[in-house]
């Protein structure tokens, strides 16, 4: 057991601190640099709040469950093998765009174009 | 860590061969830092820029990217002229380069606000189109020898090698290589492609393009990849709507490219946007790679590592859009 504030209060309060009060008062490169510590403060939340799926994707592709990193090593080798099954790309699609989601909201979002 | 200052000063006073002042830094990012300068020169104080190459990752020759800047220049390629290049800057050591100061808008999200309307978005987009056409005309020859012909079977398997240097499995790029080895466009003769040309390397005024900047990864290849890498969902700042760089449609682009003796290819400029797709991928998880293994500090090359899964995500959504 951690001390509270959890690990995701206390990132949106960092992340609410740098671009509330920190961000204004820089400029230049290190302004910048500030906003991308804030918005790597809220992917950080972002990830804790959520329990990746993608070890049971990769499982259900490949037929059988393993560690993680043992399953993507695996599918690698079937997709160079060209031996990977015809629903790889959907799952490697829904994949890529929940972790795209994660790191940018919305981005998946591509409105038909 | 940056140089001191005045080193740098001392530096590029001896590269420029007059005193030199910097005066303000146009950016720092993660490959190079772009210094506002004043050449003393015997009759006055000119105005230019200074870059200085401080990449972790993936570095080329200045001196030959200055000599091919000068070429394009030469056949009407609108870019700043190369006053001095060194691939050493003497007391810092890294390379450097003095090109003229052109006035305009650089940052991506401002030349999007200052268009006033779509049909300026489309002219900048025409203009773009006009630029790749001048460049393109160009016989590959008068390009520096250090500018290798990539070709698209070239072009997947050194993407190939670097995904082996990335030291973790990555299916969804893996995936993308496979389908782009399986897939390769009907080869075409080389031309000089400028490989970075995007919102973000190009400065715009009220009138539209000004210069074409940062030809750092230029080479010898397919036409279509500098189309494609203009039109990639990640160069369009949210206006997604507005496929060249966020400003302008595909129509406009390639009218202008057209227009100006260039040969659109469909299949060829969908193939290159998931190739340079992968590409990019490949380059963010690769600066991430530099921060893990302690070979930079820079949080902004950290940071990269979060931007993967967009590029991922853009590979596998073209594929989807255009698999037979």
């Amino acid at each position: 057991m951690h001390d509270e504030p959890d690990a995701v209060t206390l990132l949106e309060a960092m992340a609410t601190t740098l671009s509330d009060s920190v961000v204004p008062a820089l400029s230049g490169g290190v302004q910048h640099e500030a906003r991308v510590v804030a918005n790597l403060c809220r992917i950080l939340a972002r990830e804790l709040a959520e329990a990746g799926p993608d070890r049971d994707m990769y499982a259900a592709l490949l037929g059988h469950d393993g560690q993680l990193a043992d399953l993507a090593a695996e599918l690698d080798h079937v997709i160079v093998s060209g031996k990977a099954p015809p629903e790889t790309l959907a799952v490697l699609l829904a994949d890529v765009t929940r972790r795209a989601e994660i790191t940018k909201p919305g981005y998946t979002f591509t409105d038909g174009t | 860590m940056a140089p001191d200052p005045a080193v740098i000063a001392a530096g590029l006073s001896e590269l420029a061969g007059c005193p030199v002042t910097v005066t303000g830094a146009a950016s720092l990012g993660a490959q190079r830092s772009t210094l506002f300068i004043d050449l003393a020169r015997p009759g006055g104080v000119e105005s230019a820029v200074a870059q200085i190459s401080t990449g972790a990752v993936e570095t080329r020759s200045v001196t030959a990217e200055a000599a091919l800047i000068t070429t394009v220049g030469r056949h009407g390629v609108p870019v700043p002229t190369v006053h001095a290049a060194t691939d050493e800057l003497p007391g810092v050591g890294l390379p450097a380069m003095i090109v003229s100061r052109e006035e305009g808008r650089t940052i991506p999200r401002h030349i999007l606000r200052a268009l006033p309307d779509r049909a300026a978005g489309d002219e900048l987009a025409r203009q773009c189109g006009t630029a790749l056409a001048a460049l393109h005309a160009i016989a590959p020859t008068e390009a520096p020898e250090a500018f290798e012909d990539v070709s698209p079977a070239q072009f997947v398997e050194l993407q190939t090698q670097r995904l082996e240097l990335l030291g973790r499995p990555r299916p969804a790029i893996r995936f993308g290589l496979r389908w782009l080895a399986d897939n390769k466009p009907a080869p075409v003769p080389s031309t000089i492609v400028h490989g970075d040309l995007r919102n973000g390397n190009i400065v715009v005024d009220d009138d539209g393009l000004v210069a074409v900047l940062d030809w750092e990864v230029a080479q010898r290849s397919d036409p279509m990849q500098d189309l494609a890498w203009l039109c990639l969902r990640t160069w369009r700042f949210g206006s997604n709507n507005r496929p060249v760089g966020g400003f302008g449609d595909l129509d406009a682009l390639v009218g202008g490219y057209e227009a100006a003796g260039g040969t659109f290819r469909q299949h060829a400029f969908d193939w290159w946007t998931a190739a340079r797709c992968a590409w990019w991928a490949i380059g963010l998880a690769a600066q991430a790679l530099a921060f893990t293994t302690g070979r930079t500090d820079a949080i902004m090359l950290a940071a990269s590592g979060r931007r993967v899964p967009e590029l991922e995500f853009d590979l596998l959504d073209q594929i989807r859009r255009i698999a037979p």
